[in-house]
């Protein structure tokens, strides 16, 4: 995308006498800044929705006072934060204090570099992606410690220590559930993984159900995979169930104890950022990225008919539990049915890849993390450690072995 | 077996709590939190059993008086048993009009100042039904708030700005004529005295002199004594000339506009039974004492020597 993006400056005739290595740069700074904004807009919308979700799960109704419905209630505190002071403790370790934020920052957007959004969309189109995202989410870990150790509070020493114990600890569940899926494909490169779920296939291979070909659909083990990954991945961004590092009960705030101001907004933004590259990671490997669910238009059109007989029927649900008729899924559904039939123009969109698909996919992973945070209870430092390693290790072991004795019987591979 | 039954328990009791969540994020959001500035609760309606069921009887809550019907009787302050209500009228000009109530009642005195301290307003509504024109009424208006930013930067010293606050005064005139009109009936007044102490001073003089003039006549009978004669026409003369001051000091002054100002005055009356304001105490201030803070800061250096 640099290199394109270059050429595209070069090709006007004012910016031609740049030369090559002037208009990459140019490009460079454009993509970074590009990636940054994404992430800095991202974190801020993603505030409002999380805020928004868990009022509304909770009977409460969430920012309603600035802007419409609250919607601009996130703007207004991130220009608070801001304005805040500044404050760095007597006794911490200035240096550590305040490299720890930015490590934090750094490692969380940079892994975004090698997100294909779509699939012309993307940054850097590493043969390794996969591992290149994998390891540099890890260092978010060093400065967590960092800035856990920096702080001199013991509440913040406890819960950096916690999140080192817990982020190692999940390391290896997850790489091995990765490495499951990355010997279906035979490549870490993320274009690959998501050109490798183009099309339609069965269910499971065998069970005939016309599905995309998606991993999650590739096979049980890949399916149980699916969730362990995603188990694994919120344990390693700190989210709720999972949230001991900074569990406000025990602990305050964490290691975020002793930071104010900007610091603290940018722990909040790499928090997001993290949420939002599992989100897209589990897009990728497992929803097929920015593959469309349907291979042409006839598929989108039945495919959305098909969705608005279950809004239909989820219609009738919410009306038999709350005794209120609720026409938004049902309407939205049929109103992209009766486009889809009507225009073959608009259905074949439908069935073409792009980022539309993406940002879906995301978005509802994100709802799920969301879902998640705002139903289960925090886990116990044992329980988490029990959980990792003698319920999740042994499972994604067994998913390894499994994938390969199923890729065996498909014939995908001969030995 | 335990351990595949503790995996089986703990997906099935995940699932069925993110059930219950979802439950509640599809539901439609009634009975939820009120969005007070947008929308209140709805006001009781209810007969308090004075006239018909109308707006102003509903709920006892704030107490307002239409000043323009105000005749100024002081039925009212006399009915209230807590005393919230004082009324200062004034006399109108010999050839002043002071206009009609709406119920054609011409006014004859001016209410400079009617105040009303809702502070001490019990809500009794004893003053309304004395009041011969109908001006004092409870209306239904609960919430004693307004965007006036005179309330919004009270610091925790003028706390008991929010008390004067509560005090709200109608007026027909402006407080610098009500000033005017004060220092006149008070000059009438003090001229009313004095006029009263000098004809009890004369009527004492004169009682005097004739005492002595009985005495004088009873010592000289025949002879007639021309003093007396010449002090009597003196005191005279004094009486007349305090009389014509007494006419100078009534000066007429026309009312230019009548004001209807329903205004809160801070600090105009300062109500003599205010009770001592607290003195704030600043928020962590008997948490941290010296020596707590000091234990806290304790351990931290004692670890760093210690590692």
């Amino acid at each position: 995308m640099i290199q394109s993006l270059a050429n595209w400056i070069l090709s006007f005739d004012i910016l031609a006498g740049l030369g090559n290595p002037i208009a990459w740069g140019l490009s460079l700074f454009i993509v970074s800044a590009l990636i940054f904004v994404f992430v800095a807009v991202n974190a801020i919308v993603l505030v409002y929705i999380e805020r928004k979700v868990s009022a509304f799960m909770q009977v409460r109704l969430g920012p309603m006072r600035v802007g419409k419905f609250g919607s601009l209630q996130t703007v207004a505190d991130a220009l608070k934060l801001l304005q805040k002071e500044d404050i760095i403790p007597r006794s911490a370790d200035k240096i550590l204090f305040l490299i720890g934020p930015w490590v934090i920052l750094v490692a969380s957007v940079v892994t975004f570099a090698a997100i294909p959004f779509s699939d012309t969309l993307l940054a850097a189109d590493m043969s390794i992606g996969l591992f290149y995202v994998v390891s540099i989410s890890s260092i978010v870990v060093l400065g967590i410690v960092m800035a856990g150790w920096a702080s001199n509070n013991k509440w913040s020493l406890y819960g950096a220590m916690r999140s080192a114990a817990q982020i190692i600890s999940y390391e290896i569940p997850v790489g091995i559930t990765l490495i499951a899926v990355v010997a279906v494909v035979g490549s870490l490169n993320l274009q690959t993984i998501v050109q490798a779920q183009g099309g339609t296939g069965n269910l499971f291979y065998w069970i005939p159900l016309p599905l995309p070909n998606w991993f999650i659909f590739h096979s049980p083990f890949l399916f149980l995979a699916a969730f362990i990954y995603l188990i694994g991945a919120t344990a390693e961004i700190n989210r709720t169930p999972f949230d001991i590092p900074e569990s406000e009960s025990e602990l305050v705030a964490g290691f975020m104890t002793e930071f104010s101001g900007l610091r603290w907004a940018l722990f909040f933004l790499s928090e997001y950022a993290n949420a939002t590259l599992v989100a897209f990671l589990v897009a990728i490997i497992f929803l097929g990225g920015w593959q469309s669910p349907f291979s042409n238009y006839a598929g989108a059109q039945i495919g959305f008919s098909i969705l608005t007989l279950l809004a239909v029927m989820w219609t009738l649900f919410v009306k038999a539990k709350t005794q209120r008729l609720s026409f938004y899924p049902l309407g939205l559904s049929l109103m992209i049915t009766i486009a889809a039939w009507l225009f073959p123009g608009f259905a074949i969109w439908l069935a073409s890849p792009g980022l539309f698909w993406m940002l879906i996919k995301v978005g509802s992973v994100i709802f799920l993390l969301m879902w998640f945070r705002w139903t289960f209870p925090r886990l116990r430092v044992d329980q988490l450690m029990y959980v990792s390693w003698k319920v999740i290790l042994p499972i994604s072991l067994f998913n390894l072995m499994g994938v390969a004795v199923w890729m065996w019987l498909t014939g995908e591979i001969h030995f | 077996m335990s351990y595949f039954s503790n995996i089986t328990n703990a997906v099935g009791t995940l699932i069925e709590g993110m059930k219950v969540t979802m439950g509640y994020f599809v539901r439609p959001r009634e009975h939820v939190t009120l969005q007070y500035p947008d929308e209140v609760w709805p006001i009781p309606t209810r007969n308090i059993g004075v006239g018909e069921l109308d707006a102003y009887n509903t709920i006892r809550s704030k107490l307002v008086v239409d000043i323009d019907d105000c005749i100024g009787c002081k039925a009212c302050e006399r009915a209230c048993p807590v005393n919230c209500i004082h009324i200062d009228t004034y006399k109108g000009g010999p050839d002043e009009d002071l206009g009609t109530t709406s119920n054609g009642t011409k006014i004859k005195l001016l209410t400079a100042s009617f105040i009303i301290d809702m502070s001490e307003c019990m809500f009794c509504d004893l003053c309304t039904p004395p009041c011969p024109e109908d001006c004092i009424t409870m209306t239904p208006d609960y919430q004693f708030i307004s965007n006036d930013n005179l309330k919004m930067d009270v610091t925790p010293e003028q706390r008991w700005r929010d008390r004067n606050l509560l005090i709200y005064q109608f007026s027909k005139v402006s407080e610098t004529e009500r000033q005017q009109r004060k220092a006149q009936a008070e000059a009438i007044a003090k001229a009313k005295a004095e006029a009263l102490a000098l004809k009890k001073a004369e009527a004492l003089k004169a009682a005097e002199d004739k005492a002595a003039l009985a005495a004088a006549e009873e010592a000289v009978t025949a002879k007639l004594d021309p003093t007396s004669a010449e002090t009597v026409s003196a005191s005279e003369s004094v009486s007349t000339d305090i009389n014509s001051t007494g006419s100078e000091v009534k000066v007429d002054i026309p009312i230019a506009s009548v004001t209807l100002a329903e205004t809160p005055v801070p600090a105009a009356e300062p109500v003599a039974n205010t009770p001592e304001p607290e003195t704030p105490v600043a928020p962590g201030d008997d948490i941290s004492t010296p020596d707590s803070s000091e234990n806290l800061e304790d351990p931290t250096t004692k670890e760093s020597e210690n590692g």
